[in-house]
């Protein structure tokens, strides 16, 4: 049965240039996840990150195709920090969250999931995309030092030379720039500011956060597609979200790199690295500087399960890892991909992913 | 009609003896006790409903009483801490802050900034809405029109928020250009003028349409309650419809309509999803309406918008915030009942003579009660001399039909 699903979902994926890649990812994922226990039975609750939610639901029909008997209820209203707090009050068997635990939070993980504390899961991959709408102007391209001074709203007119001197032969209008952020707080505005000030750290003198950073001349809009309707409706405006999630909006190429997901995929093999809180933790640090290629997409954007090491409940946590098993599975990934639009973990970090799993009881 | 108040005014009388006398069981209802002591079925019913509703009063008391003290004990540890230093407190939302009352003081500012432009719109036209349904729509365009107003208050409010975003944002733009051009020199309309239309001025007329069922349905009531005689005396002095309006319903409505605007304002206060999606917020004092980065942010869209990703110690200071709209909305709403107790009592008292039983339980019902008021003016307005003359002013059935 499992083997059918990869079949099928290997053969309806739509990224026909990586099927040599995603033959072999169908093949370790075979490997190394043994097949579903489809006598399972019990309900699975969880919550977070918004970003995950649309992966969530594919996952959760997915696996519910093969584990009857399991009901998955993922609760995305709480965001990642109030999914991580519900998590440590231990209301959830997993938190979705796009930023691996705190250091205040791994010590709360401890007190909740004994002395083996929690493990942060890389299951999620997208990339935060920069639109923008601007009359006459379809294709854009950005470099990450303009990107930083349109951000920082240090250059304020589309015809400013900076933006000119990356877009050759493009006519730009002397619209002035509005940028539009977020106003509630983000895992992806958490991303962009990590990539703008690490990629861009004299322009961009504003810290990492998820809250936007910049005042002034500001459209704060609550939520991705608050971002993406502020920038659809206004002219001139320009703004970041999840790629998964901007439509029909035009994104721009940045540093003549346009999204793909076999281009975040390539990202995340190159730039990131485990650094882990504890033992089997596999919480990642994206190098941005070494996202220069013209393969690899310049921002990449990783969200997490959240579980313990021990779980209080042996039943649950056997629910937990079937489920999660499942996700971090290729099959998973590649459900995800095809039906949220997220990119696929490279298979390196989904076996790692898996091995960590396996400690958990 | 007599029938139907006789047996309206009757569960309150019992009501508000029992709660005067909650001690003195035996003897709570001294005038009918010796009618009833013969038939103990009744005693178990009268205990029970007693029970149930003192407790339902004091239930309230506890619950309002249980916020008051989570939000005092939550809000503790963010208020005391020092958020420069403090590592939960020094980044995200809280950054840039010294301490709590640097963060809530532009949070209560652009609450009350964006009620009373709110109020501004909001509150002329929920009353013109009033006086039209109560004083010049013919009787079936009033039941209509009072109808659809109170559906208003139905919609929820994230359809208006949405609605805020995709018609009036786009709406106002060029509003918003033309009055940057023209009058950028007044301070309110100063600044760079916004390109997405998520301002203020956007959010707060939203907020109108939304605070205008309130505000017209109290004013509606208080309005068809004015007494005949005034009117119809205005009239026949020669009075136009207007002047008899201002003359003497206005005079005799006027608390009736500060309190209704000072609900509307509290309702104002509160709201959250519409101005959470339209607004594009800023943490700070700003009275420009038109810009797209200095747009004062309000206090429960804060927290709707940072509650997701708080800290502990963020969260607890997002519910030090909501403290303070708690103390805002109580005073806005003590307000509004000092305001409303003061004259209607004084009516009421003027009535007494009418109907023997009904001030007792009526006087003690709260001022914001306005069915039990207009159901007190209906008792004294089946004494009201007036005829429906050739052009006074709404019969008596229009006004039962402006209401349902």
């Amino acid at each position: 049965m499992a083997a059918a699903l990869a079949l099928s979902a290997c053969s309806s994926s739509s990224t026909g240039t990586a099927s040599t890649s995603a033959a072999t990812g169908a093949a370790s994922a075979a490997a190394t996840s043994a097949p579903l226990d489809a006598s399972l039975t019990g309900t699975i609750t969880a919550g977070g990150s918004s970003a995950q939610a649309n992966a969530e639901t594919a996952w959760i029909t997915a696996y519910n195709a093969q584990v009857k008997g399991v009901t998955v209820n993922y609760d995305k209203s709480q965001g990642s920090g109030g999914g991580v707090t519900n998590w440590l009050a231990g209301s959830y068997d997993f938190a979705g969250s796009d930023s691996p635990l705190k250091p205040d939070q791994v010590t709360a993980a401890a007190a909740q999931c004994g002395a083996g504390g929690a493990l942060n899961l890389p299951v999620y991959l997208d990339g935060v995309a920069i639109i923008y709408k601007l009359d006459g102007v379809t294709k854009l391209n950005l470099s990450t030092e303009t990107i930083a001074k349109i951000f920082s709203l240090a250059i304020t007119t589309w015809n400013d030379p900076a933006i000119v001197a990356d877009n050759p032969g493009v006519t730009l209008p002397a619209t002035p720039i509005t940028t539009v952020a977020r106003s509630d707080g983000s895992g992806t505005t958490q991303t962009f500011t990590n990539f703008l000030s690490q990629a861009a750290p004299s322009t961009w003198t504003f810290p990492a956060s998820n809250a936007w950073p910049v005042t002034g001349n500001v459209s704060s809009q609550k939520g991705g597609s608050g971002v993406v309707q502020a920038v659809g409706a206004g002219s001139g405006t320009i703004g970041y979200a999840d790629h998964s999630a901007i439509g029909d909006a035009t994104a721009a190429t940045i540093n003549k790199v346009e999204f793909s997901q076999d281009a975040a995929t390539a990202a995340f093999a190159a730039a990131a690295t485990t650094v882990p809180t504890g033992t089997g933790d596999l919480s990642q640090k994206i190098d941005y500087s070494k996202l220069t290629g013209a393969d690899v997409y310049p921002i990449p954007l990783v969200s997490y399960q959240i579980v313990c090491t021990t779980f209080k409940d042996a039943k649950q946590a056997e629910l937990a890892k079937s489920f999660i098993g499942f996700v971090a599975s290729s099959v998973g990934q590649k459900v995800a991909a095809k039906n949220a639009g997220s990119a696929p973990i490279p298979d390196a970090t989904l076996t790692e992913v898996l091995a960590s799993l396996a400690t958990v009881k | 009609m007599s029938d139907k108040i006789s047996v309206q005014s009757a569960p309150p009388s019992s009501a508000g003896g029992s709660g005067s006398t909650s001690t003195k069981t035996p003897g709570g209802s001294p005038q009918n006790a010796a009618a009833s002591r013969g038939g103990t079925r009744v005693r178990p019913g009268d205990f029970i409903f007693r029970f149930l509703s003192t407790g339902s009063a004091v239930l309230i008391m506890i619950i309002l009483a249980g916020v008051a003290l989570f939000l005092i004990i939550s809000a503790i540890p963010a208020i005391t801490a020092d958020w420069g230093s403090n590592d939960q407190l020094n980044t995200g939302p809280t950054a840039a802050f010294p301490n709590f009352w640097a963060y809530v003081g532009p949070l209560i500012w652009g609450t009350l900034w964006s009620a009373a432009i709110a109020l501004l719109f909001g509150a002329p036209i929920g009353i013109g809405i009033a006086l039209f349904i109560s004083h010049y729509a013919p009787r079936r365009l009033a039941s209509v029109l009072g109808y659809l107003v109170d559906l208003l208050a139905a919609v929820p409010s994230i359809v208006f928020g949405l609605w805020g975003i995709i018609v009036i944002r786009p709406f106002l733009i060029p509003l918003s250009d033309w009055l940057g051009a023209n009058l950028g020199w007044i301070p309110i309309f100063g600044g760079p003028v916004t390109t997405t239309g998520s301002t203020i001025l956007a959010g707060a007329l939203v907020l109108a349409v939304m605070i205008l069922p309130i505000i017209t349905s109290i004013s509606r009531e208080i309005f068809l309650q004015t007494p005949r005689l005034h009117e119809e005396a205005a009239l026949a002095l020669g009075a136009t419809r207007w002047e008899m309006i201002r003359m003497s319903v206005f005079p005799y409505a006027k608390s009736g309509i500060v309190s209704a605007t000072l609900l509307g304002l509290g309702r104002a206060l509160g709201e959250t999803m519409a101005i959470a999606l339209i607004i594009s917020p800023a943490i700070l004092v700003s009275v420009k309406l038109i810009t797209e980065g200095q747009n004062s942010q309000t206090i429960a869209a804060n927290i709707a918008l940072n509650f997701p990703i708080a800290t502990t110690l963020q969260r607890d200071a997002l519910i030090g915030t909501g403290l303070m709209l708690f103390v805002i909305s109580l005073v806005v709403n003590s307000i509004a009942r000092i305001i409303v107790n003061g004259k209607p009592l004084g009516r009421k008292k003027k009535s007494t003579p009418a109907g023997p039983r009904t001030p007792g339980p009526l006087s003690r019902v709260p001022a914001g009660d306005f069915a039990s008021a207009t159901a007190l003016d209906v008792v004294s307005g089946s004494s009201r001399a007036g005829k429906p003359g050739d052009e006074g002013p709404t019969p008596e059935e229009d006004i039962e039909g402006a209401r349902y």
